[in-house]
């Protein structure tokens, strides 16, 4: 105990942070190289299939890589931001953008509501058959996307689909969903709402449930109603969970490819092309350049808007 | 992640510095020639790729041709089409080709841009194919491979609501193909004239049969021309039947023809030789009775759109004289019938369709007419972007009726930029 006292103290002036590896040469000579030899499948694995392509394709994005330059990829020319100028000016990339705003702005805080609500609502309404409405929020999450989207086409159908019909029974001439510019969209929202909020509302029953009984007890003894204990108390505890829920959704919608992938195909007259699709589009057509510099323009804008989230629901201190 | 991020640029950056740069010379500007085939029987062993319905029933075909030449040994690998052409890119990347393949029509500039493909020897007489199909294998001027069966468009309609609406011989010029769909919706009191694609992948194949048929091409040479007095005028044509209203500018997605053509809603279509027993499937009993199909009418000419796929032998293969044996032996008008028996893929070969089994209907045999003038578009590696820039701008003037010309001259810059891929 007293020795391991005296002999910290020169150490930690020496180097400052509490992390910094000891340099190598002043610990056991054979410890070092022991280190090195055990670190070492980590990191030709790690070097080979994550640094690796990660600097491939950044450098491709640099490029005018096209497909039939796989064979000798760096026999290619270097055209600096090029890539990334003709994807910002590509007025196809640009209502790509703007579709994938509209699919996050609206898509997201919709996905939240109805995920907390359904949380809520299996927490404190719902006590008859709860497991049983649990599995049926959570299945879309689980189902397959190719029979989600059969099943949505016959449901949107314009003539004689189910939304339709009943909007039918109430006087209500419902648009041709999939096929009408103004309404393809919300009609995606709608399906990824659909598809995606029992993520969301898992893990926000389990942040319900982590909200301790007494401070709800103790705010109702003070006279305060469900709603104010719901927004003073619950709410301010489900900070963490919020941001975790908030900052995954978006992450995923800002990405959003399967659902006009397999409903529309980007259209009708590209209204529900997102950013990944066209970016994958592009790949098929072998333009590897300008696909890269699409994929990392996508990169720098989920983390630019993960940071605004982390910024904004961050835990007040 | 911030050590790897400067690892990756510091790498980009020391590749670009060191430079890598393309090589100066173009080897596959020039047109090739092949070497010739050695006669006798072929033998040794040969694999093949052959994608969808056709890989899996190749392997029986190929029997006969085992059995003719005892000492080869052939392996089919059947690929679904969805994977097919990244199966196939990458293959050709890694040098780990099969000797041979079926090979989609539009892939042949790719592949043969790759330097995948062994140029077709001389011993292959072109002049026995369609000569739309044969073009489908030029690339650069040299010819890789052979068509190995082809589709065409016709216009399909309802006999029994074209005597309704008083035609009793379907219509051969443009006027009378609309004259009809506006009939069909007047007299036979169907709901809309003609079913036509409104944009969307793949409506250029409707689209530019008209296109042919006023005289226009896709290029001339390495240029591209979308923006021709003759190609504006087809493009009109074809976006009159949606401002006229004869045409459904809304249908619901992924919706086919089958049941609104069953039904009358839409009493005639533009489509290939596999719509046939979809109709007749849907329709039950009789229906073929009820339908039947005339060639794409004439401006200029009759013009269609041929599809289908080709036969190819890659450099790489070990053994290619039994490989371009195989080949010749596909292209052979009883193997060719034969096929079609097994397969209802059409023949690639004229005198194949001399055959009773194909003049015996009449619906094929007018199939068989529309293939001798049909036409494909050009090799290019890059025309299937094209077409997805044209099919998007066909959808706005189908769709919202925006101006042709402004439209065909933004297909046209939009295509200049991407090139043809040289």
């Amino acid at each position: 105990m007293s020795a391991s006292t005296i002999a910290v103290p020169p150490r930690m002036e020496a180097a400052p942070s509490p992390v910094a590896p000891a340099r190598p040469g002043r610990g056991r000579p054979g410890e070092g190289r022991a280190a090195w030899i055990l670190a070492i499948p980590f990191t030709l694995l790690f070097l080979a299939f994550t640094v690796w392509p990660v600097a491939q394709s950044l450098f491709m994005s640099f490029t005018d890589t096209k497909q039939k330059d796989l064979r000798t990829p760096f026999s290619v020319n270097f055209i600096g931001l090029g890539n990334y100028v003709r994807a910002l000016s590509d007025p196809v990339f640009q209502r790509a953008a703007a579709n994938t705003a509209y699919f996050v702005v609206v898509g997201v805080p919709l996905t939240l509501a109805v995920a907390l609500l359904a949380a809520v609502a299996l927490d404190k309404g719902i006590t008859r058959f709860r497991a049983v409405f649990r599995l049926g929020f959570y299945t879309p999450v689980i189902t397959s996307i190719v029979a989600v989207a059969v099943v949505w086409r016959f449901i949107l159908q314009p003539d004689a689909g189910l939304l339709n019909t009943v909007l039918s029974w109430f006087g209500i001439q419902g648009p041709n969903w999939l096929g009408d510019v103004q309404w393809s969209m919300p009609s995606l929202i709608l399906m990824a709402i659909w598809r995606n909020f029992g993520t969301g509302m898992i893990i926000f029953l389990a942040g319900l449930q982590a909200v301790p009984y007494s401070l709800q007890e103790a705010a109702a003894i003070d006279g305060a109603n469900t709603w104010q204990r719901f927004w003073h108390i619950t709410f301010p505890l489900l900070r963490p969970t919020l941001l975790f829920v908030s900052v995954t959704t978006a992450i995923g919608y800002l990405q959003f490819f399967e659902e006009p992938f397999v409903m529309t195909q980007g259209g009708p007259l590209n209204s529900t092309i997102s950013m990944s699709m066209y970016t994958y589009n592009q790949f098929g057509y072998g333009n590897y350049g300008v696909a890269t510099a699409m994929s990392y323009l996508i990169f720098v804008v989920i983390a630019v808007i993960t940071a605004i989230q982390f910024r904004v629901l961050r835990e007040k201190a | 992640m911030r050590t790897p991020a400067i690892a990756a640029i510091t790498v980009a950056a020391a590749l670009a510095i060191t430079g890598c740069g393309r090589p100066a010379e173009n080897p596959s500007a020039a047109p090739q020639t092949a070497a010739t085939v050695a006669g006798g029987p072929a033998t040794g062993e040969l694999t093949i790729w052959a994608m969808g319905a056709e890989g899996q029933k190749l392997p029986d075909l190929l029997k006969d041709f085992e059995a003719a030449n005892p000492g080869v040994k052939v392996t089919v690998t059947a690929i679904p089409w969805g994977a097919a052409h990244d199966k196939f890119t990458t293959a050709i990347t890694a040098q780990k080709t099969p000797d041979m393949a079926m090979i989609g029509t539009t892939w042949m500039g790719e592949f043969a841009g790759l330097g995948a493909l062994d140029p077709t020897p001389a011993s292959i007489d072109k002049g026995v194919f369609f000569p739309g199909a044969w073009g489908t294998t030029e690339v650069g001027g040299t010819s890789y491979g052979i068509p190995w069966y082809v589709e065409t468009r016709l216009v399909y309609y309802r006999t029994d609501l074209a005597k309704k609406a008083g035609i009793t011989t379907p219509p051969t010029d443009w006027d009378g193909l609309k004259a009809m769909a506006k009939a069909m919706q007047d007299k036979a009191g169907s709901k809309w004239g003609i079913n036509l694609q409104p944009g969307g992948t793949g409506s250029w194949q409707t689209v530019m049969p008209f296109a042919w048929s006023n005289g226009a091409q896709l290029n001339n040479g390495d240029a591209w021309t979308f923006d021709t007095p003759q190609m504006s005028e087809a493009v009109k044509y074809y976006q009159s039947f949606f401002t006229d209203g004869l045409t459904n500018k809304t249908p619901a997605q992924g919706a086919t023809q089958e049941p609104t053509f069953v039904d009358g809603s839409e009493p005639m279509f533009i489509s290939g030789p596999w719509m046939m027993s979809a109709v007749e499937k849907v329709g039950g009993k009789g229906f073929a009775d009820k339908y039947s199909v005339f060639p794409m009418p004439v401006k200029q000419k009759s013009a269609s759109f041929v599809g289908g796929s080709n036969f190819g032998v890659f450099k790489t293969t070990k053994n290619r004289d039994a490989a371009w044996k195989l080949v010749q032996w596909l292209a052979k008008p009883e193997v060719q019938v034969k096929w079609y028996q097994m397969s209802t893929d059409l023949p690639s070969v004229t005198s194949a369709w001399q055959d009773p089994a194909l003049t015996a209907d009449t619906k094929l045999a007018t199939f068989g007419k529309q293939l001798e003038t049909a036409v494909a578009p050009p090799s290019f590696a890059t025309w299937e972007q094209v077409a997805a820039r044209f099919d998007a701008e066909i959808e706005k003037v189908a769709k919202t009726g925006a101006d042709v010309d402004a439209s065909l001259k933004s297909v046209q810059a939009e295509a200049q930029s991407i090139g043809t891929g040289g």
